[in-house]
């Protein structure tokens, strides 16, 4: 206080306005007193590491987003040490930047959430370090799907980006008024990633049957969305609510759930919208930051549940977009646990998928109250059904609530594995095997978490 | 004199003496208040007078052309006698003290850590309450806007529920968000006192970080005051008030009344005003609000009797206010809406009782308020709009839905109805010359039933019901040592809050559904205490030190939740708490000459705890874009104002502030024992670096004798900030700066020499700079103002 008092009155001597502009923070220029001053300017592949800053709360990622690229020759060394909140660059978005890139890690393509910038998209070109150059211009979705959108990307070389938005449904009765149903309007868009624009829109209501709808179920989030074989389909995965009819209030009670639904949609008109429901699974198909469904070599679309009262399935779509009720894929059956739960997953070729998975008797992180608890990661067979965790060093905070990104290059998965607020490395799988060895050090700061490899 | 004593002008008289009793002729002795100046002279049996005077503060300068004089004295509504002894051998004419006795001075020396803001010279200007607010030190007011846009009050760091706002000691809240402080025209406002960090008991509410007390003026002389205001975004604001007494009975009347409209059209431009195609590119505009008109209007009455036997006064009043407000944007100004707006009305009974000496030394005072408040959020317009207030088109060239079905959320017209009793009451007696024992009391019970017609009719039936019950004691002592150098308080406040709940749920009984009411109540309860003392260490140097452990109960909105801000209630919230320091001092001020200096300064600590923020949510199955309030936060504030007034001549009146509060996130660990990367680091959306320069010059008998002329310049900064956490600086983070603003403002007024007329004219942000609110929001740019103020003080 003393020193501030001596401040002060240096500064009222002068009493001139201009001492007034003299701003008490310090002129470090950002970045580059790390490890990686200068950053190779050629390499066969960047890849990028994605952290979540905190906000108030440890490990809640809330706080924004940091990215950081480096050589494919650095990743792989584990005496590399990736100072990503460091040196990293700060992508536009207040909270959680919902990231995808392109296949050969080339560019990195976000959409804002939350905030003014909320919806923005933005694409950069990957120059190694914390150079991203931005480029193509800003895109803003945000009319069509809200300034905290949820989109991903489809796998057609990088064209196309899909982002769906349902409005909050609203409760419909008659005119005695008895409840009818809840219903919400869906938004679907289409972004061109090459261009950066917006390339078509559509919205639709996404009736059920009226059995249903009666009963109070509803639609009342789309996300990730997949694109079929033939190339004429996208399939939506679902977020399913109910409403209590007596009450016409959001049902928080234990009520038996639908099997799982998606929305197959015409591409790229975006038209006719129409539901397909699941006999084995009984979970959500939205998943939560990033993709929930791929398509496989063998023309099936596989999709996870997530809030799955039997735990976690794979689901198989077929060739003629309808959900294949005779592969009955239980993630809890396969993985000899409880409650399965995928946060986050990948196909990686072969019918071969890597899943980031909790369960009901996961031990609980110290952290957000033991509302997380810790996850795993499995090397999946999905023609033979199985499913094996990958041997990594786990912990109790270790969790992928959050996770999004798997880089899949050259026969290998790059995953970047710490707990929260803990230095942890990247590891590369071989995707065959399963085996894991220890890439780059990943080093952390307290209460943050990574959330990915591009 | 031999004029009519209710023309509210009254004199001074006098004699100026030296030491040995002997009269001075030909002391010239100037009579200045901010308003007017006088000069006579004694004459040669040492008598003086000047007549003509309204009541105020005035500084009365006595020269005898070897000796200098000051005092500074209070003219309330008589004539006054004062005289003056000179001991010329004391005081060569050199540096002099002058010596206080203002109200102003008297409360910033109680140890406090208080400002208080004469609002004299504001009544007469277009100024807003908000803005002399905001140009004082240590204080920051958030106004997203123009006229009538939400405000929220930062003093020393903390800001929204932390600050409380009250007028004559009730809480603001009482009379509804349709009154609210531009409802009252500075010309009602005596003065305005800012309680930082640690606030007196007789503010009986859960001020966590600090109080903004307005006191209104208690005159009861025949009056009849009117101004007139328009300008610029066709603002428009009058104001009249008035005050009847009947003559030979006690009987009094006061009525006022306030008219508000804005159209709030003012241009916007830069990153966040941009029309967005249909391709989600952007057109960089610069556009006028569309959707921002504000109108607010109401009155206020008050009748009953002074001075009687029983009761130095006792009254009933009415009040009844209205409002209608248009709201432009969210938080950020990035997406414009159309057709959002909230209407409001109050009606407020209220009973007031004063009476001193009720024994000797003690005096009570009653106040009984009866609150009935509406409130109408309206949302239901489904389309996206441009800058343009156009449509926003999609690809097939059709509008495109907002992505919840209305303009902010889901559609709405949601009411919320409040009835609202207030009950304040307090007990001062005085044990010994200059020893108080105080006791406060204040009872609220807020009763609140919603509604929302755009939901079905079966969600309606099914609207909760809402009770809150608060109690705040506060015992204070109040002191006085050492010939009144010493001057410590000590206070001791007990908060009580009970809650209740009733919701209507169906159950199953006997095999049919019945609707039951589901009934949950909850009470805490929390003592906290503090005090504040001063000490003077010489006549014109203060030391003032205070410290409070604070309070402050989870209020309605966060406990019962408010849908129309997807806030959802949250029963279980624990009091925030806050220990609060402050030591600073007061020089001056000191007179050399024709110049007057004065200088204080103040540094404080705020250690906040269980703050209640705002739930982020971070596990998967939190479907809801809806979060509640939870205790979890923990930040300090550190930080310093410091003031400077200088005067020349009573012509030239120089202020100049500064105030640097870091409000930093303290909470230090994770849960590994770690210490976390924004430990100790500037929470985001807040200034944290603050100054005014304010300067004044009058001149006096500008084309007229004895009319007076002000001019006036205000310059703000404020430093640039970050709207996220910045624990360090890394590329990227540019996007997130509210850059460093520079606004200056310019008036002049001009009172003609019958007093009754003063016409004024103001420029703001002369220059057309862009300045914003905490979350980048463009206020208005240059704009102009003129104001006329009449008072009839003769019937």
């Amino acid at each position: 206080m003393k020193r501030n008092f001596i401040k002060l009155f240096s500064g009222l001597a002068i009493v001139g306005f201009s001492a007034l502009t003299v701003s008490c923070s310090d002129d470090d220029t950002p970045g580059d007193q790390g490890e990686n001053p200068n950053p190779p300017s050629e390499t066969e592949r960047w890849f990028t590491v994605a952290g979540g800053i905190m906000d108030e709360t440890p490990g809640n990622g809330n706080g924004g987003t940091v990215i950081y690229s480096v050589s494919k020759e650095d990743i792989e060394d584990p005496n590399h040490e990736i100072r990503l909140f460091e040196n990293g660059y700060q992508v536009r978005s207040q909270r959680t930047a919902r990231l995808q890139a392109s296949e050969d890690g080339s560019t990195m393509f976000n959409i804002a959430y939350g905030g003014d910038s909320g919806g923005e998209f933005s694409k950069y070109l990957v120059e190694g370090g914390d150079e991203f150059v931005p480029t193509g211009g800003v895109v803003n979705i945000s009319q069509y799907a809200g300034t905290a959108p949820r989109w991903v990307k489809l796998f057609d070389g990088d064209q196309t980006g899909v982002a769906m938005n349902v409005t909050s449904p609203q409760v419909t009765t008659d005119d005695d008024g008895n409840y009818l149903y809840t219903r919400g309007t869906a938004t679907a868009i289409t972004i061109d990633l090459q261009d950066a624009l917006i390339s078509n829109n559509n919205d639709f209501e996404v009736p059920l049957s009226e059995e249903e709808e009666a009963q109070g179920f509803h639609i009342f989030r789309l996300d990730t969305p997949v694109l079929n074989e033939a190339g004429d389909k996208i399939i939506i995965g679902t977020w399913m609510r109910k409403t209590d009819p007596s009450t016409g209030e959001n049902d928080t009670n234990d009520f038996e759930r639908l099997g799982s639904k998606a929305i197959v949609l015409d591409y790229p008109s975006l038209e006719n919208p129409q539901v397909i429901t699941s006999t084995l699974g009984h979970g959500d198909t939205s998943g939560y930051r990033s993709f929930n469904s791929f398509l496989a070599e063998d023309g099936n679309i596989y999709q996870a549940t997530q809030r799955d009262p039997n735990g976690s399935y794979i689901l198989r779509i077929n060739s003629d977009n309808e959900y294949d009720n005779s592969y009955d894929f239980s993630l809890d059956s396969a993985l000899g646990v409880q409650g399965a739960y995928v946060e986050s997953w990948r196909y990686v070729g072969n019918n071969i998928a890597y899943v980031m998975y909790r369960h009901d008797g996961s031990a609980p992180s110290n952290f957000n109250d033991g509302g997380s608890s810790q996850s795993f990661l499995a090397r999946v067979d999905l023609s033979a059904m199985t499913a094996e965790n990958v041997d990594l060093p786990y912990d109790a905070d270790m969790y992928f609530q959050q996770y999004q990104g798997f880089a899949v290059y050259e026969g290998n998965v790059y995953v970047s594995i710490s707990s929260v607020g803990q230095d942890g490395h990247v590891y590369i799988i071989d995707a065959e095997t399963g085996e894991a060895t220890e890439g780059a050090q990943l080093i952390n700061e307290p209460g943050n978490h990574f959330v990915g490899v591009f | 004199m031999g004029q009519n004593s209710s023309e509210n002008q009254y004199s001074i008289q006098g004699y100026v003496k030296d030491k040995n009793n002997d009269p001075i002729k030909g002391a010239n002795i100037n009579i200045s208040s901010t308003k007017h100046t006088f000069d006579v002279q004694s004459g040669k049996d040492g008598k003086y007078f000047q007549a003509g005077l309204t009541p105020g503060v005035y500084i009365i300068e006595i020269n005898t052309g070897s000796y200098l004089e000051h005092h500074q004295i209070v003219l309330s509504n008589k004539n006054l006698e004062k005289n003056f002894i000179i001991d010329e051998s004391k005081n060569a004419l050199d540096e002099v003290l002058l010596k206080f006795t203002s109200v102003k001075s008297e409360i910033e020396k109680k140890g406090f850590a208080v400002n208080v803001i004469e609002t004299e010279d504001a009544s007469l200007r277009n100024i807003q309450t908000n803005e002399l607010l905001n140009r004082t030190v240590g204080i920051k007011v958030r106004q997203n806007g123009g006229l009538g846009s939400s405000v929220d009050y930062n003093i020393n760091g903390l800001s929204g529920n932390a600050v409380r706002i009250f007028i004559d000691g009730i809480p603001i809240s009482t009379y509804g968000s349709s009154f609210d402080l531009n409802s009252l025209s500075p010309a009602l406002i005596e003065r305005i006192e800012v309680y930082k960090g640690v606030v007196p008991g007789h503010l009986s509410d859960d001020a966590l970080g600090g109080a903004i007390n307005v006191v209104l003026k208690k005159d009861t002389n025949n009056h009849l005051n009117a101004s007139l205001s328009y300008g610029s975004f066709n603002t428009t604001q009058a104001n009249f008030n008035g005050i009847y007494n009947a003559e030979n009975s006690n009987f009094f009347f006061k009525a006022s009344g306030f008219y508000n409209y804005s159209d709030n059209d003012y241009e916007v431009w830069g990153k966040f005003v941009r029309n967005i195609l249909p391709n989600g590119r952007y057109d960089y505009v610069r556009a006028k609000r569309f959707n921002d008109a504000f109108e607010s209007y109401g009155a206020v009455t008050e009748l009953g009797f002074t001075d009687l036997k029983w009761a130095d006064k006792i009254s009933i009043g009415y009040n009844r206010s209205d409002l209608y407000n248009e709201i432009q944007h969210g938080a950020f100004m990035s997406i414009p809406y159309k057709g959002r707006f909230t209407e409001a009305a109050a009606n407020v009974f209220n009973l007031n009782y004063t009476k001193t000496d009720i024994v000797k030394g003690l005096d009570a005072n009653l106040t009984g308020i009866y609150s009935q408040r509406e409130r109408v959020i309206n949302d239901t317009v489904r389309w996206n709009y441009n800058w343009y207030g156009e449509r926003s088109l999609d690809m097939d060239g059709d509008p495109i839905l907002r992505p919840n079905g209305a303009q902010q959320g889901q559609p709405t017209i949601e009411t919320i109805d409040r009835d609202i009793y207030t009950f304040r009451g307090g007990l001062k007696y005085e044990v010994l010359e200059g020893q108080n024992i105080l006791f406060n009391h204040m009872y609220t019970d807020i009763d609140r039933t919603q509604d929302d017609i755009m939901r079905s009719g079966l969600e309606r039936n099914f609207m909760e019901r809402r009770y809150l019950t608060k109690n705040i004691s506060s015992f204070t002592y109040e002191g006085s040592f050492f010939d009144e150098k010493l001057k410590p308080t000590v206070f001791t406040k007990f908060y009580q809050q009970r809650i209740k709940k009733i919701d209507p749920v169906v159950e199953r009984q006997n095999g049919s559904d019945v609707i039951v009411f589901d009934e949950f109540s909850r009470s805490i309860s929390e003592t906290g205490y503090g005090g504040a003392i001063s000490y003077l260490l010489s006549p014109a140097i203060v030391i003032l030190g205070s410290a409070e452990k604070a309070i402050r109960l989870p209020s309605e909105g966060e406990t019962f939740g408010a849908p129309g801000e997807n806030v959802v209630g949250n029963s279980d919230l624990n009091p925030e708490r806050s220990d609060n320091f402050n030591l600073g001092f007061k020089l001056g001020p000191y007179k050399y000459l024709k110049h007057q200096i004065s200088i204080s300064a103040n540094g404080f600590l705020r250690d906040t705890k269980d703050k209640l923020v705002r739930q982020t949510q971070t596990n998967l199955n939190d479907a809801v874009q809806t979060a509640p309030f939870e205790n979890l936060g923990r930040t300090e504030s550190i930080g310093f104002d410091a003031e400077l007034n200088y005067m020349f001549d009573n012509n030239l009146n120089v202020l100049v502030n500064v105030s640097k509060f870091d409000t930093r996130f303290a909470n230090r660990l994770d849960s590994n024992g770690n210490v976390l990367s924004i430990y100790d680091i500037q929470i985001p959306n807040e200034p944290f670096f603050t100054a005014n320069a304010n300067v004044r010059y009058s001149l006096k008998n500008i084309f007229q004798k004895n009319s007076l002329m002000n001019f006036y310049y205000n310059l703000s900064f404020v430093d640039s900030f970050y709207n996220i956490w910045v624990p360090r600086e890394r590329r990227g983070i540019e996007e997130f700066e509210v850059p460093q603003q520079y606004v200056q403002d310019a008036g002049v007024s001009y009172a003609f020499p019958n007093i009754k007329l003063v016409a004024s004219l103001d420029v703001k942000n002369i220059f057309d700079r862009q300045a914003y609110d905490n979350f980048a929001v463009q206020k208005p740019g240059r704009s102009f103002f003129l104001k006329l103020n009449y008072t009839i003080t003769n019937f």
